[in-house]
């Protein structure tokens, strides 16, 4: 991109380039706000934390390979259990999706040099991490949740539970959400307002579509988790009465400001899955994206229908019918949607020209999962099925199938597909074809024996389980497809690692990509884009005069916003241009904010009040301090 | 500089990024005093009686006073917001001292009312106390963020408006707006076994 340009143009690059670039070093990496940078520092952590929680799969798998399995103490696999789903949620998928490929991606595609709030972007990394790292201690301190992951009342209260393991739960998902909501929002107001002129609502990618939706359910469903949060605290350590039924409180106020909140979630997890697969599907087959506006609507209907599910997950606690009633007929209609989806993806494929590289396998490998998961999903719809069935394995293969395959084989598809565009190197196409095929049979040896020894009846959440009853060789194949699988995910990291430092060098559009991302360098400038790009199409990197306007828009100096760090904004539908923004550059107030926060959640959870309020006056100084600079001075 | 951020304002197609950005953390609060209100209801109808037996009905006119006149403040931040916009800085920052002082007035009094009710009844005792005063506390605390808001308004507005402040002015009367709405419902919700 950058050969043979003008002398004129040269200086504007490299005008921009000194404006825009970094702190060197480490210190750079804790006062950026280069939304790529966060993006990164996103990927990296929650990359660990998927070890630490695939590892907890592993243990999990080695001690139920046969009957009576000693690896792992009762208590052990308790706390080994919660800390999967716990850390697999919370600290892997939702900050990977969002954080890493939200914050990497959505700015590029639609034109902008940042996110709407550079310094809120860093802030919420910052708390991630801190929340990740608080609920970890726990684990090392010997105190690691050990309720499951949705925790329930009485098992979770003071009186069953009493060390501080749930305490470390409760807490740090409250700690967790606060960084989540402020992603949320940050979304939100990005992708409403810092779309490049031209880009009006019907022409923005299907991706961003998806963070849209997932942004818009995060704000309105993490509040049932906090307060639910809250109470569970407020009843722990203060003695209150919400979950205690002898003075009037209740267990199932907990399982439904629970789910009111943690069925929205399964939607969080899987919307950025469609977003990436809505990307790749169109790239990999040379046409089109069928029914787009069908996909865009049935992107946030998921998320909308998503809020009013929620008692699905409570068939067996005693509702009346007419509740439980209500509630499978909401679930059926989810299916809508979701086919409205499929049928599209499925369509798009068939009548393109598939070509079959890595990162379409991934998204092929998605569907299928989907397709399974989903067929399970709508058995549970049935009311007299799930109460058959509820706590058994078979939820548990259903919701492996959704949640890892149908969530995460996309997001791993989406590591290959934009590898080049962060690194500027090009994977190795063999090996990841490989590492492909062998997750997708690992997977599916490991979660479809669930589903038959689920139908025999074993519980979930056992430690281990006799000779006699019959479910040994079910387990067996789910432990040897569970080791394939992690077989199959070192072989992408390799992949990744050695093609970083010997892979052959990307060039800018690698794949014949659709969206914007594509149009800049790779890796991308840290102003991202030399010229603020006019969009005309939902397709802009097929308007071949767009792009090539562009060049000459820099040699003119037209729309280079080279006086500070300058972005535009937009109006919300149309994407007019309305102002150029003055965007704040480096801080280290986000940081150091979200350093305060996590004192004042160590302090809650060891009961030191004094400490905490001094930790909570200095967060409210670092944000006077925040303020203290204006970046839109005029 | 004030005339200047009050031109730019005017000028502005949208809404600025900041009062999205304030809107939307409102949406997630409002879903939070959402839930909490839910939750009462939830509580009261598993309950046969309510409040439980022993614990005295709340009283109706004091709460439903003090908040008529934490509503009324939502009259001087309006104006202040207005002025801020024509460009006069001093007119907003006496009406947002105004806004203040009767905002911190009846914070005291709320405060030593809460106290004296924990003295009466506790929510160690039953689920009613534990979600009177979880909810009225969570209100009392969106109060004082508020004050903290307008604080820093009062002083930044020392020095003039800018852009930044301009939005600042304008998020902090947003947010007031909400605390003084959700005051209503809570207030509302709280007075309702006596009504």
């Amino acid at each position: 991109m950058t050969t043979a340009l003008r002398p004129d143009a040269l200086r504007r690059v490299e005008r921009l380039g000194r404006i825009w670039e970094d702190r060197p070093g480490v210190l750079g990496w804790l006062t950026t706000t280069d939304h790529k940078r966060i993006g990164l520092l996103y990927l990296f952590t929650s990359l660990a934390f998927f070890a630490a929680g695939g590892t907890e799969a592993l243990l999990i798998r080695t001690q139920l390979i046969v009957p009576n399995g000693s690896t792992l103490s009762p208590a052990a696999f308790n706390t080994t259990m919660t800390m999967h789903g716990v850390t697999m949620i919370f600290l892997f998928v939702i900050p990977i999706s969002t954080g890493a490929f939200g914050n990497y991606l959505v700015p590029l595609m639609i034109g902008a040099r940042d996110m709407a709030f550079p310094r809120l972007n860093a802030f919420s990394y910052w708390v991630f991490l801190g929340s990740g790292l608080f609920i970890y201690a726990g684990v090392f301190t010997g105190h690691g949740p050990n309720a499951g992951w949705f925790d329930y009342v009485p098992l979770a209260s003071r009186t069953y539970n009493p060390s501080s393991a749930i305490d470390f739960y409760a807490l740090g998902l409250i700690f967790n959400s606060i960084s989540s909501t402020a992603a949320a929002v940050n979304f939100i107001v990005t992708i409403f307002k810092m779309r490049a002129p031209g880009m009006s609502l019907n022409r923005m990618p299907l991706f961003c579509y998806a963070f849209l939706a997932v942004s818009f359910a995060l704000v309105f469903a993490l509040p049932a988790l906090s307060v639910d949060c809250a109470f569970l605290e407020l009843d722990r350590r203060l003695g209150f009465s919400f979950f205690d039924p002898a003075h009037g409180g209740d267990v199932l106020l907990w399982q439904n400001l629970f789910w009111i909140f943690g069925h929205p979630e399964v939607y969080i997890i899987i919307l950025p899955a469609f977003g990436i697969a809505t990307s790749i599907i169109p790239t990999f087959t040379r046409r089109r994206m069928v029914a787009f506006p069908m996909v865009a609507l049935a992107e946030i209907l998921v998320a909308f229908i998503g809020f009013g599910v929620w008692a699905h997950h409570m068939f067996s606690v005693g509702l009346s019918t007419i509740t439980t009633v209500y509630f499978a007929a909401a679930s059926m209609i989810v299916v809508i949607p979701s086919a409205i989806q499929l049928f599209a993806w499925l369509t798009t494929l068939v009548t393109g020209r598939p070509i079959f590289k890595t990162p379409l396998l991934w998204i092929i490998g998605f569907i299928v999962f989907f397709i399974i998961g989903g067929l399970s999903g709508i058995m549970f719809a049935a009311i007299p099925f799930d109460q058959q069935l509820t706590d058994t394995y078979f939820v548990v293969a259903h919701f492996h199938f959704i949640i890892f395959g149908a969530a995460v084989f996309p997001l791993l598809g989406g590591l290959y597909y934009w590898f080049p565009k962060v690194t500027g190197r090009m994977y190795h196409e063999g090996v990841g074809k490989l590492s492909f095929w062998l997750s997708f049979l690992g997977s599916a040896l490991a979660f479809f024996p669930m589903h038959i020894v689920g139908l025999l009846g074993m519980p979930r959440r056992v430690y281990t389980y006799s000779p006699q009853v019959g479910w040994a060789p079910y387990n067996l194949a789910e432990s040897i497809g569970a080791y394939i699988l992690a077989a199959g995910l070192v072989l992408l990291v390799a992949n990744l690692v050695v093609s970083y430092f010997r892979g052959a060098p990307a060039p800018a559009d690698p794949f014949g990509g659709t969206t914007l991302e594509w149009s800049t360098s790779s890796p991308p400038p840290p102003y991202n884009y030399a010229v603020i790009p006019t969009v005309t199409s939902a397709y802009p990197m097929w308007d071949v005069e767009d792009r090539e306007e562009d060049v000459r828009k820099l040699d003119r100096g037209e729309m280079v916003l080279e006086e500070g760090h300058e972005t535009p904004a937009s109006t919300v539908l149309d994407a007019n241009l309305d102002e150029v923004l003055d965007m704040p550059s480096d801080s280290p107030w986000p940081v150091v904010s979200a350093l305060m926060i996590t004192g004042i959640f160590a302090m809650l959870l060891t009961g030191h009040l004094i400490a905490m309020c001094i930790f909570l006056a200095l967060f409210a100084l670092s944000l006077g301090a925040w303020h203290g600079v204006e970046p839109q001075e005029a | 500089m004030s005339a200047g951020a009050a031109r730019v304002d005017r000028r502005r197609l949208a809404q600025p990024n900041g009062w999205w950005g304030a809107a939307l953390f409102i949406a997630t609060e409002a879903t939070l005093f959402g839930t909490l209100i839910a939750t009462y209801y939830y509580l009261r109808f598993n309950a046969t009686q309510w409040p439980p037996p022993g614990v005295e009905h709340p009283k109706v006119a004091l709460p439903l006073i003090l908040t008529a006149i934490l509503v009324a403040t939502t009259v001087p931040i309006f104006f202040a917001v207005r002025a801020a916009r024509a460009g006069s800085a001093r007119l907003a920052w006496l009406l947002f001292l105004v806004a203040v002082v009767v905002q911190a007035g009846y914070l005291g009094v709320q405060v030593h009312e809460f106290l004296s009710e924990l003295d009466k009844f506790s929510p160690h005792d039953s689920a009613y106390a534990s979600i009177y005063f979880t909810m009225i506390g969570a209100h009392h605390a969106h109060v004082v963020v508020g004050i903290a808001i307008e604080l820093w308004v009062l002083w930044k507005l020392l020095g003039g408006l800018t852009n930044y402040r301009m939005i600042g002015v304008r998020v902090a009367a947003l947010y007031w707006y909400f605390v003084n709405f959700a005051a209503v419902a809570v207030v509302l919700t709280q007075v309702y076994p006596s009504l």
